[in-house]
């Protein structure tokens, strides 16, 4: 129908084009501003409309509008319309990166070691559940069912972020559930680095890019994180704390470190991710502590999860992958809830424990920017051997965010609801 | 529904006892943040020093010492709580400080905390409860009897504003310097049963006085009267509620050796009291106080006239030296007549360091490292 309406304003453009000679040719693709404009208001709507009548977190609301509007549904969203939007997609993530890397407090490990050994027993447990599952289980052979212990290992940093923001959470569930997030990226990241040279020794015989690849990946991505962030310190050491320059220069600077890790094709969200825990770690006279992004990276959010919900494969769908998704999701629960149960973490109550357990559940962008990355590498084999953790994600887009709010609403520590303050944020 | 007055428990005279709010922080931007039933919920703390406790919003928490005869054995007891603490909020990924405000934060963004009475307050004064997230220091001095207790709420009632400018330490409110020396009591006078206790002789007429709010529905429980000094029966003691929250415990524990000493002196000479009189200009020599601290002038109503805060203050410090070495508290008194020799009080401090930073997160991270170190006895090596 849509091409059946496309076909009659092309020809009426084109007849207008012989009598009225400066109009330019029929535009076949959508202008990338117009694009962008579209997305946001689409993403917006789906979810304000969600959280308005079902309460649920508006990310879902993004994720879906992304999934209905994308190549596997309606096809609104072509591939070369996501295409074009990764560059404004991977600004979000990094800048989401950015932020959870920046409230990486390592100091808190180091007063309290019981955080420490359940953050190690959450990761360890982690990955080895989810790659027994994957080998054993589904039966993929073991590069492949670390490289989805890998990218499913790890919450979402991006929808624990947005979740806390929203809900305006703040309690002791929160903050472990941030930090768990963020040491749970971290750790995810080396696995990553690890899986890309185990997934080269794989198929290729060539070592040296076996080696070489991984280092690149993760020296590229630390240098790049700690020339820009010692950029971003000097500069703001200039200027006034909290000022509406220091915003500029940490979001310049932190885009910046996008463009370049683009450029020397490392991973955004590694690059990003470093380039925080640098500023969070190394920021001693406390320059660019106290500066919050701006609220505009809302809406850079709204268009990652608009492009996440669109980028996910549904048209791949079949029961049994879609099982083996599910397996793998209860598997990581269990793993997860049951390391911190465990744990202890400094939380007395068994139950509080459980809601971050529950609450670190999410599973999003940067699984599905971490699996792409790896799939490309061997894209014959890599995108139907990543289908299993990619599927997960989907199944986490929706349900992910939900769980996150339960957990942060059951502990008792989000806002009561003000709907003056409702809205993008 | 309203609550009997309690029999007013007879207690050792001059027994002390300290009560601190403490503000509870965010350790990455220094904001409050909420924490406090998380924080009480995951202590280990077998009361050695004292209670430690909740108070109406979650970013604040209480502590209070046991009863003490000696200022040193309440100054050991701080320390204990103030140790507890602050192991405990890095426990929690927060800090803890002192401050009787907290310079920047939103008050519409307070969360009221769990429990009947916190939830009864709130519904009763709305807005006002969030806005109380103020930090006060309460002291309490044993009395004999609910008629020396009665007495004393008058006859202290003169050196409210000595307490003020020696406790001063809340110039900043949302984030502006309001040229006060102590704004945190603007928060408070916005309750209708704030100020002063009115001219009452003894215990009965007070148990009368206290009888017809409650008859008028205007209070329920002792609770609800936020005087400036009132008598807390259940404790035996009359308790003086004007000062903020100082900086350090050290000077928590040298305003409870002023109490404690001035106390002894005015039961000890029994002055005549002009209590219409002294509730005439109550209100304007607190407010001068507040706002100008060691710079007030302070009206008397008996010589018809103002005089210097300061010169007020240094004369009293020096009329008590007697009683203060009785009571074997001459030194924590000393630290506050160098505080006044020098011109140096916890407001000053914040706005130096302000003036400094140029931005109120570090006062408040500076704060919050003094709170939590040992300040020891010397207020002037602590502001360098």
């Amino acid at each position: 129908m849509l091409t059946d309406i496309l076909s009659l304003a092309r020809a009426a453009w084109e007849d207008l084009q012989e009598r009225l000679f400066f109009l330019p040719p029929f535009p076949d693709e959508v202008d990338s501003l117009a694009l962008f404009s579209m997305l946001l208001v689409v993403g917006l709507l789906v979810g304000e409309w969600l959280r308005a009548r079902l309460g649920w977190p508006k990310v879902v609301g993004y994720v879906l509008a992304g999934a209905l509007f994308g190549p596997s549904v309606l096809g609104w969203i072509s591939i070369e319309a996501l295409a074009q939007t990764r560059p404004v997609a991977d600004a979000a993530l990094g800048l989401l990166m950015l932020e959870i890397g920046r409230r990486l407090d390592l100091r808190w490990l180091g007063h309290h070691r019981g955080l420490l050994w359940a953050a190690i027993a959450e990761i360890t447990l982690s990955f080895t559940a989810i790659f027994l599952f994957a080998w054993g289980v589904v039966g993929l052979i073991p590069a492949w069912a670390a490289a989805a212990a890998a990218v499913t290992m790890a919450s979402a940093p991006a929808v624990v972020l947005l979740i806390v923001e929203e809900s305006r959470a703040q309690g002791q569930v929160t903050e472990r559930m941030i930090m768990h997030t963020a040491l749970s990226a971290a750790a995810s990241f080396v696995v990553f680095a690890v899986v890309v040279g185990v997934v080269h020794a794989e198929y290729s015989d060539d070592w040296l890019n076996a080696v070489v690849h991984p280092l690149w990946v993760v020296v590229g991505a630390l240098v790049v994180a700690w020339l820009m962030a010692l950029l971003a310190l000097l500069v703001a050491s200039r200027l006034p704390k909290r000022s509406l320059a220091q915003v500029f220069i940490l979001v310049a600077t932190a885009l910046l470190a996008v463009g370049t890790a683009r450029m020397l094709a490392v991973p955004v969200f590694l690059t990003l991710f470093l380039m925080g825990a640098i500023l969070s770690f190394g920021d001693h006279e406390r320059t660019l502590s106290y500066t919050d992004l701006p609220e505009g990276h809302w809406l850079l959010a709204i268009i990652l999860f608009v492009v996440v919900g669109a980028s996910l494969p549904w048209q791949d769908f079949t029961w049994l992958i879609g099982l083996q998704a599910v397996g793998l999701l209860l598997v990581r629960a269990v793993a997860k809830v049951a390391a911190l149960a465990w744990a202890g973490d400094g939380l007395n109550a068994v139950r509080r424990r459980v809601l971050v357990g529950i609450g670190i559940q999410p599973l999003s962008a940067t699984a599905v920017f971490m699996a792409y990355e790896i799939a490309g590498l061997y894209p014959e084999i890599g995108r139907s051997s990543l289908s299993l953790p990619l599927f997960a994600a989907a199944i986490m887009e929706l349900t992910g965010p939900v769980l996150c709010r339960f957990a942060l609403v059951r502990a008792g520590e989000t806002a009561p609801t003000d709907h003056s303050r409702e809205g993008v944020a | 529904m309203s609550q009997p007055i309690a029999e007013f428990k007879q207690s050792q005279p001059l027994t002390l006892g300290v009560e601190l709010e403490l503000q509870l922080l965010s350790v990455r931007d220094f904001d409050l943040t909420r924490g406090a039933t998380d924080l009480l919920g995951s202590m280990d703390y077998d009361g050695r020093f004292g209670e430690i406790k909740l108070e109406i919003t979650e970013s604040m928490i209480e502590v209070s010492t046991l009863p003490r005869t000696l200022v040193d054995g309440i100054a050991a007891d701080l320390v204990g709580l103030r140790q507890a603490l602050v192991n405990q909020c890095a426990r929690n990924h927060i800090a803890v400080c002192g401050g009787g405000t907290h310079p920047f934060h939103r008050w519409s963004e307070r969360r009221i905390c769990p429990g009947d009475r916190f939830d009864e307050i709130y519904h009763r004064y709305g807005y006002l409860a969030k806005q109380f997230t103020v930090f006060g220091q309460h002291i309490h001095v044993g009395c004999s009897s609910g008629d020396d207790a009665i007495w004393l709420t008058q006859a202290l009632g003169a050196y409210v504003p000595v307490f003020i400018a020696l406790s001063a330490s809340s110039p900043f409110v949302d984030g502006e310097d309001t040229l006060f020396q102590s704004a945190r009591l603007n928060a408070v006078s916005a309750f209708p049963l704030s100020g002063q206790c009115p001219a009452l002789r003894d215990w009965a007429e007070f148990i009368e006085h206290f009888s017809l709010l409650q008859a008028c529905g205007i209070a329920r429980s002792i609770k609800d009267l936020y005087w400036d000094i009132r008598p807390k029966p259940e404790f035996g003691t009359v308790e003086i509620r004007i000062c903020d929250t100082p900086l350090t415990v050290e000077r928590a524990a040298a305003l409870a050796a002023l109490a404690q000493s001035l106390v002894r002196r005015l039961l000890r000479t029994r002055p005549v009291l002009n209590t219409q009189r002294q509730l005439h200009v109550a209100r304007y020599n607190k407010f001068q106080a507040c706002r100008y601290g060691f710079d007030a002038q302070i009206s008397d109503p008996i010589g018809l006239r103002q005089v210097p805060l300061r010169q007020i203050a240094r004369e009293l410090l020096a009329a008590l030296a007697e009683d203060a070495r009785e009571l074997g508290c001459c030194a924590w008194l000393e630290l506050l007549d160098a505080s006044l020799a020098s011109e140096i009080s916890d407001a000053r401090w914040l706005r130096r360091r302000q003036a400094i930073h140029g931005n109120l997160n570090d006062v408040v991270r500076e704060a919050a490292m003094r709170f939590g170190k040992n300040g020891g006895m010397n207020f002037a090596e602590e502001t360098r």
